[in-house]
Protein backbone atom coordinates (compact mmCIF):
# COMPACT_ATOMS: atom_id res chain seq x y z
CA UNK A 1 0.00 0.00 0.00
CA UNK A 2 2.88 2.36 0.76
CA UNK A 3 4.35 1.72 -2.67
CA UNK A 4 1.01 2.45 -4.32
CA UNK A 5 0.54 5.62 -2.28
CA UNK A 6 4.04 6.82 -3.22
CA UNK A 7 3.37 6.11 -6.87
CA UNK A 8 0.06 7.96 -6.75
CA UNK A 9 1.71 10.96 -5.10
CA UNK A 10 4.49 10.97 -7.70
CA UNK A 11 2.06 10.71 -10.59
CA UNK A 12 -0.12 13.50 -9.24
CA UNK A 13 2.90 15.77 -8.80
CA UNK A 14 4.00 14.93 -12.31
CA UNK A 15 0.51 15.77 -13.61
CA UNK A 16 0.51 19.13 -11.84
CA UNK A 17 3.93 19.92 -13.30
CA UNK A 18 2.72 19.05 -16.78
CA UNK A 19 -0.38 21.18 -16.41
CA UNK A 20 1.74 24.12 -15.23
CA UNK A 21 4.12 23.80 -18.19
CA UNK A 22 1.20 23.58 -20.57
CA UNK A 23 -0.52 26.60 -19.04
CA UNK A 24 2.71 28.62 -19.28
CA UNK A 25 3.20 27.60 -22.90
CA UNK A 26 -0.40 28.45 -23.73
CA UNK A 27 -0.04 31.95 -22.32
CA UNK A 28 -0.36 34.04 -25.47
CA UNK A 29 1.25 37.14 -24.00
CA UNK A 30 4.72 35.64 -24.40
CA UNK A 31 4.26 34.36 -27.94
CA UNK A 32 4.84 36.64 -30.93
CA UNK A 33 2.50 36.70 -33.90
CA UNK A 34 3.66 35.36 -37.22
CA UNK A 35 2.60 37.64 -40.05
CA UNK A 36 2.86 36.53 -43.64
CA UNK A 37 2.34 38.86 -46.57
CA UNK A 38 2.09 37.89 -50.20
CA UNK A 39 1.95 40.62 -52.84
CA UNK A 40 0.25 39.47 -56.01
CA UNK A 41 -0.23 41.20 -59.33
CA UNK A 42 -3.68 40.49 -60.76
CA UNK A 43 -4.22 41.46 -64.36
CA UNK A 44 -5.95 40.58 -67.59
CA UNK A 45 -2.85 40.86 -69.73
CA UNK A 46 -2.23 37.12 -69.89
CA UNK A 47 -3.69 33.84 -68.71
CA UNK A 48 -0.73 32.84 -66.55
CA UNK A 49 -1.31 31.58 -63.04
CA UNK A 50 1.72 31.51 -60.79
CA UNK A 51 2.14 27.96 -59.46
CA UNK A 52 3.31 29.33 -56.11
CA UNK A 53 -0.18 30.71 -55.61
CA UNK A 54 -1.81 27.29 -55.86
CA UNK A 55 -2.91 27.28 -52.17
CA UNK A 56 -4.74 30.57 -52.77
CA UNK A 57 -6.18 29.66 -56.15
CA UNK A 58 -9.79 29.30 -55.05
CA UNK A 59 -9.74 32.56 -53.14
CA UNK A 60 -8.05 34.51 -55.95
CA UNK A 61 -10.42 33.19 -58.59
CA UNK A 62 -13.23 35.03 -56.80
CA UNK A 63 -11.83 38.26 -58.28
CA UNK A 64 -12.31 37.32 -61.95
CA UNK A 65 -8.88 38.35 -63.16
CA UNK A 66 -7.22 36.13 -65.78
CA UNK A 67 -3.66 36.26 -64.50
CA UNK A 68 -2.11 36.13 -61.04
CA UNK A 69 1.59 36.48 -60.35
CA UNK A 70 3.33 36.46 -56.98
CA UNK A 71 5.58 39.52 -56.81
CA UNK A 72 6.82 39.27 -53.28
CA UNK A 73 6.44 37.17 -50.18
CA UNK A 74 7.59 38.18 -46.73
CA UNK A 75 7.09 36.93 -43.18
CA UNK A 76 7.76 38.67 -39.91
CA UNK A 77 7.37 37.79 -36.29
CA UNK A 78 6.01 40.65 -34.26
CA UNK A 79 5.11 40.97 -30.57
CA UNK A 80 1.62 41.93 -29.45
CA UNK A 81 1.02 45.67 -29.85
CA UNK A 82 4.23 45.79 -31.85
CA UNK A 83 4.47 47.03 -35.41
CA UNK A 84 5.60 45.23 -38.54
CA UNK A 85 6.26 47.10 -41.74
CA UNK A 86 6.25 45.57 -45.23
CA UNK A 87 7.37 47.22 -48.43
CA UNK A 88 4.76 46.95 -51.17
CA UNK A 89 5.68 47.53 -54.84
CA UNK A 90 4.85 50.99 -56.20
CA UNK A 91 6.32 52.91 -53.29
CA UNK A 92 3.69 51.68 -50.90
CA UNK A 93 4.02 50.43 -47.38
CA UNK A 94 1.91 48.17 -45.22
CA UNK A 95 2.06 48.45 -41.44
CA UNK A 96 0.44 45.76 -39.30
CA UNK A 97 0.07 45.71 -35.55
CA UNK A 98 -1.45 42.72 -33.74
CA UNK A 99 -3.69 44.00 -30.97
CA UNK A 100 -5.14 41.09 -29.05
CA UNK A 101 -6.03 37.44 -29.16
CA UNK A 102 -9.42 36.34 -27.99
CA UNK A 103 -11.46 33.21 -28.63
CA UNK A 104 -8.89 31.94 -31.13
CA UNK A 105 -9.16 35.17 -33.09
CA UNK A 106 -6.49 37.76 -33.69
CA UNK A 107 -7.21 41.44 -34.06
CA UNK A 108 -4.93 43.31 -36.45
CA UNK A 109 -4.56 46.99 -37.17
CA UNK A 110 -3.62 47.42 -40.81
CA UNK A 111 -2.42 50.64 -42.45
CA UNK A 112 -1.58 50.98 -46.12
CA UNK A 113 0.25 54.08 -47.27
CA UNK A 114 1.60 55.36 -50.57
CA UNK A 115 4.56 57.56 -49.81
CA UNK A 116 3.29 59.79 -47.03
CA UNK A 117 -0.31 59.49 -48.19
CA UNK A 118 -2.53 57.08 -46.25
CA UNK A 119 -4.69 54.85 -48.39
CA UNK A 120 -6.35 52.68 -45.78
CA UNK A 121 -6.68 52.28 -42.06
CA UNK A 122 -8.60 49.26 -40.89
CA UNK A 123 -8.98 46.94 -37.95
CA UNK A 124 -9.83 43.34 -38.74
CA UNK A 125 -10.41 40.28 -36.65
CA UNK A 126 -9.47 36.94 -38.12
CA UNK A 127 -9.10 33.34 -37.09
CA UNK A 128 -5.72 32.08 -36.04
CA UNK A 129 -3.95 31.07 -39.26
CA UNK A 130 -6.70 32.88 -41.10
CA UNK A 131 -6.06 35.29 -43.90
CA UNK A 132 -7.73 37.94 -45.99
CA UNK A 133 -7.03 39.78 -49.22
CA UNK A 134 -6.50 43.48 -49.62
CA UNK A 135 -6.63 44.65 -53.23
CA UNK A 136 -7.09 47.54 -55.55
CA UNK A 137 -3.93 49.67 -55.84
CA UNK A 138 -2.97 49.86 -59.54
CA UNK A 139 0.38 48.45 -60.61
CA UNK A 140 1.92 47.63 -64.00
CA UNK A 141 -1.39 47.60 -65.83
CA UNK A 142 -3.08 45.44 -63.25
CA UNK A 143 -4.07 45.61 -59.61
CA UNK A 144 -2.15 44.62 -56.53
CA UNK A 145 -3.69 42.03 -54.26
CA UNK A 146 -2.08 41.60 -50.85
CA UNK A 147 -2.68 38.38 -48.96
CA UNK A 148 -2.37 38.94 -45.22
CA UNK A 149 -2.28 36.04 -42.80
CA UNK A 150 -1.56 35.84 -39.11
CA UNK A 151 -0.86 32.93 -36.83
CA UNK A 152 -0.38 33.09 -33.11
CA UNK A 153 -1.89 31.81 -29.91
CA UNK B 1 0.44 -54.05 43.27
CA UNK B 2 -3.18 -55.06 42.59
CA UNK B 3 -4.17 -57.45 39.80
CA UNK B 4 -5.71 -54.62 37.77
CA UNK B 5 -2.49 -52.58 37.97
CA UNK B 6 -0.55 -55.59 36.69
CA UNK B 7 -2.99 -56.73 33.99
CA UNK B 8 -4.08 -53.42 32.53
CA UNK B 9 -0.77 -52.51 30.77
CA UNK B 10 -0.63 -56.02 29.28
CA UNK B 11 -4.12 -55.94 27.71
CA UNK B 12 -2.79 -54.42 24.49
CA UNK B 13 -0.10 -57.09 24.14
CA UNK B 14 -2.67 -59.78 24.95
CA UNK B 15 -5.04 -58.53 22.24
CA UNK B 16 -2.12 -58.54 19.76
CA UNK B 17 -1.31 -62.16 20.76
CA UNK B 18 2.10 -61.22 22.06
CA UNK B 19 1.81 -62.78 25.58
CA UNK B 20 2.91 -66.28 26.53
CA UNK B 21 0.01 -68.76 26.81
CA UNK B 22 -0.06 -68.93 30.63
CA UNK B 23 0.06 -65.19 31.01
CA UNK B 24 -2.54 -64.74 28.25
CA UNK B 25 -4.92 -67.15 30.02
CA UNK B 26 -4.52 -65.34 33.34
CA UNK B 27 -5.19 -62.00 31.62
CA UNK B 28 -8.30 -63.37 29.90
CA UNK B 29 -9.73 -64.69 33.16
CA UNK B 30 -9.15 -61.35 34.91
CA UNK B 31 -10.61 -59.23 32.08
CA UNK B 32 -13.76 -61.37 31.99
CA UNK B 33 -14.42 -60.78 35.67
CA UNK B 34 -13.11 -57.19 36.10
CA UNK B 35 -15.37 -54.43 34.70
CA UNK B 36 -12.58 -51.81 34.63
CA UNK B 37 -10.16 -53.99 32.66
CA UNK B 38 -13.06 -55.23 30.51
CA UNK B 39 -13.79 -51.60 29.55
CA UNK B 40 -10.08 -51.12 28.75
CA UNK B 41 -10.23 -54.16 26.50
CA UNK B 42 -13.31 -52.82 24.61
CA UNK B 43 -11.71 -49.41 24.07
CA UNK B 44 -8.53 -50.94 22.70
CA UNK B 45 -10.50 -53.24 20.39
CA UNK B 46 -12.51 -50.26 19.12
CA UNK B 47 -9.31 -48.30 18.46
CA UNK B 48 -7.78 -51.23 16.59
CA UNK B 49 -10.89 -51.59 14.48
CA UNK B 50 -10.90 -47.89 13.58
CA UNK B 51 -7.26 -47.85 12.59
CA UNK B 52 -7.68 -50.95 10.51
CA UNK B 53 -10.67 -49.50 8.70
CA UNK B 54 -8.84 -46.27 7.98
CA UNK B 55 -5.73 -47.95 6.67
CA UNK B 56 -7.58 -50.38 4.47
CA UNK B 57 -10.03 -47.84 2.99
CA UNK B 58 -9.44 -47.02 -0.72
CA UNK B 59 -10.19 -43.31 -0.32
CA UNK B 60 -7.08 -42.84 1.72
CA UNK B 61 -4.97 -42.93 -1.46
CA UNK B 62 -4.59 -39.53 -3.20
CA UNK B 63 -6.16 -39.58 -6.67
CA UNK B 64 -4.27 -37.40 -9.16
CA UNK B 65 -5.94 -38.58 -12.35
CA UNK B 66 -8.80 -36.00 -12.52
CA UNK B 67 -6.36 -33.23 -11.62
CA UNK B 68 -4.03 -34.07 -14.52
CA UNK B 69 -6.97 -34.44 -16.88
CA UNK B 70 -8.10 -30.91 -16.00
CA UNK B 71 -4.56 -29.56 -16.50
CA UNK B 72 -4.30 -31.22 -19.90
CA UNK B 73 -7.71 -29.85 -20.91
CA UNK B 74 -6.67 -26.32 -20.02
CA UNK B 75 -3.41 -26.65 -21.97
CA UNK B 76 -5.03 -27.95 -25.12
CA UNK B 77 -8.21 -25.86 -25.02
CA UNK B 78 -8.25 -22.69 -27.20
CA UNK B 79 -8.95 -19.57 -25.16
CA UNK B 80 -11.74 -17.26 -26.24
CA UNK B 81 -11.08 -13.59 -26.97
CA UNK B 82 -12.95 -12.69 -23.81
CA UNK B 83 -10.69 -14.87 -21.68
CA UNK B 84 -7.62 -13.46 -23.42
CA UNK B 85 -8.84 -9.91 -22.88
CA UNK B 86 -9.63 -10.54 -19.23
CA UNK B 87 -6.20 -12.10 -18.76
CA UNK B 88 -4.55 -9.14 -20.46
CA UNK B 89 -6.48 -6.69 -18.27
CA UNK B 90 -5.46 -8.54 -15.12
CA UNK B 91 -1.84 -8.61 -16.25
CA UNK B 92 -1.73 -5.01 -17.40
CA UNK B 93 -3.74 -3.06 -14.87
CA UNK B 94 -1.52 -3.66 -11.93
CA UNK B 95 -1.61 -0.99 -9.21
CA UNK B 96 1.74 0.67 -10.14
CA UNK B 97 0.68 0.93 -13.76
CA UNK B 98 -2.71 2.31 -12.78
CA UNK B 99 -0.94 5.00 -10.76
CA UNK B 100 0.99 6.14 -13.83
CA UNK B 101 -2.10 5.95 -16.00
CA UNK B 102 -3.26 9.26 -14.50
CA UNK B 103 -0.39 11.42 -15.85
CA UNK B 104 -0.34 9.38 -19.05
CA UNK B 105 -3.98 10.24 -19.65
CA UNK B 106 -3.28 13.90 -18.90
CA UNK B 107 -0.36 13.90 -21.35
CA UNK B 108 -2.58 12.46 -24.09
CA UNK B 109 -5.32 15.04 -23.46
CA UNK B 110 -2.85 17.96 -23.37
CA UNK B 111 -1.11 16.70 -26.48
CA UNK B 112 -4.44 16.53 -28.28
CA UNK B 113 -5.27 20.07 -27.25
CA UNK B 114 -1.80 21.35 -28.12
CA UNK B 115 -1.30 19.96 -31.61
CA UNK B 116 -2.38 23.22 -33.16
CA UNK B 117 -0.29 25.16 -30.65
CA UNK B 118 3.03 23.45 -31.29
CA UNK B 119 2.49 22.58 -34.92
CA UNK B 120 0.46 25.39 -36.44
CA UNK B 121 -0.56 24.51 -39.96
CA UNK B 122 -0.13 20.77 -39.40
CA UNK B 123 -3.71 20.14 -40.29
CA UNK B 124 -3.08 21.95 -43.57
CA UNK B 125 -4.91 24.44 -45.65
CA UNK B 126 -7.02 27.31 -44.52
CA UNK B 127 -8.93 27.03 -41.28
CA UNK B 128 -12.33 25.43 -41.65
CA UNK B 129 -13.90 28.70 -40.66
CA UNK B 130 -11.73 31.46 -42.11
CA UNK B 131 -13.68 34.02 -40.19
CA UNK B 132 -12.67 37.61 -40.88
CA UNK B 133 -14.55 40.59 -39.49
CA UNK B 134 -13.83 44.20 -40.36
CA UNK B 135 -14.26 46.20 -37.16
CA UNK B 136 -13.40 49.58 -38.59
CA UNK B 137 -12.21 50.99 -41.90
CA UNK B 138 -11.08 54.39 -43.17
CA UNK B 139 -10.15 54.74 -46.83
CA UNK B 140 -9.49 58.49 -46.83
CA UNK B 141 -12.13 59.35 -49.41
CA UNK B 142 -11.61 56.34 -51.63
CA UNK B 143 -14.28 53.82 -52.39
CA UNK B 144 -14.09 50.44 -50.79
CA UNK B 145 -15.83 47.20 -51.57
CA UNK B 146 -15.96 44.28 -49.18
CA UNK B 147 -16.52 40.76 -50.39
CA UNK B 148 -17.09 37.79 -48.21
CA UNK B 149 -17.48 34.58 -50.15
CA UNK B 150 -18.53 31.66 -47.99
CA UNK B 151 -17.84 28.80 -50.36
CA UNK B 152 -14.11 29.52 -50.62
CA UNK B 153 -13.89 31.24 -47.22
CA UNK B 154 -12.61 34.38 -48.87
CA UNK B 155 -12.59 37.90 -47.49
CA UNK B 156 -11.53 40.72 -49.81
CA UNK B 157 -11.15 44.43 -49.06
CA UNK B 158 -10.94 46.26 -52.37
CA UNK B 159 -9.88 49.91 -52.66
CA UNK B 160 -10.66 51.96 -55.73
CA UNK B 161 -11.26 55.53 -56.82
CA UNK B 162 -13.45 56.43 -59.74
CA UNK B 163 -11.63 58.91 -61.96
CA UNK B 164 -13.57 62.15 -62.41
CA UNK B 165 -11.20 63.41 -65.05
CA UNK B 166 -10.68 61.06 -67.98
CA UNK B 167 -7.55 62.96 -69.01
CA UNK B 168 -5.96 62.50 -65.62
CA UNK B 169 -2.31 61.50 -65.72
CA UNK B 170 -2.69 59.24 -62.70
CA UNK B 171 -3.17 55.56 -63.44
CA UNK B 172 -6.76 54.40 -63.44
CA UNK B 173 -7.75 52.42 -60.39
CA UNK B 174 -9.58 49.19 -60.94
CA UNK B 175 -13.12 48.80 -59.83
CA UNK B 176 -13.75 45.61 -57.93
CA UNK B 177 -13.82 42.70 -60.33
CA UNK B 178 -16.07 40.48 -58.28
Amino acid sequence: MNLLRNLLNSSLLFSLLLAAVWAYAADNSSQPVQLKIGTILASNQSDDFDARLKPLENQLKVMKYRSYRLLKEEAQSVPWKGNASFEIPGGRSLAISPQESKDKQITLKVRLTEGAKPLLDTTVRLQRRGHFLLGGPPHEGGALVISISASGQ
Amino acid sequence: MTTCERVKPAIGAWLDGELPASEAEATRLHVETCPVCGEEQRQLEHLHASLHAALTAGSAKPVFEPFWQEVQQRITRKTTWRESFTGWIHGTLTPPRLAWAVPALIIVVLAGLSVDFWFPGLKGGAPRDNFVAVESIDTYGRNVALLREDETKTMVIWLYQESENESSTEPAEFKPAF
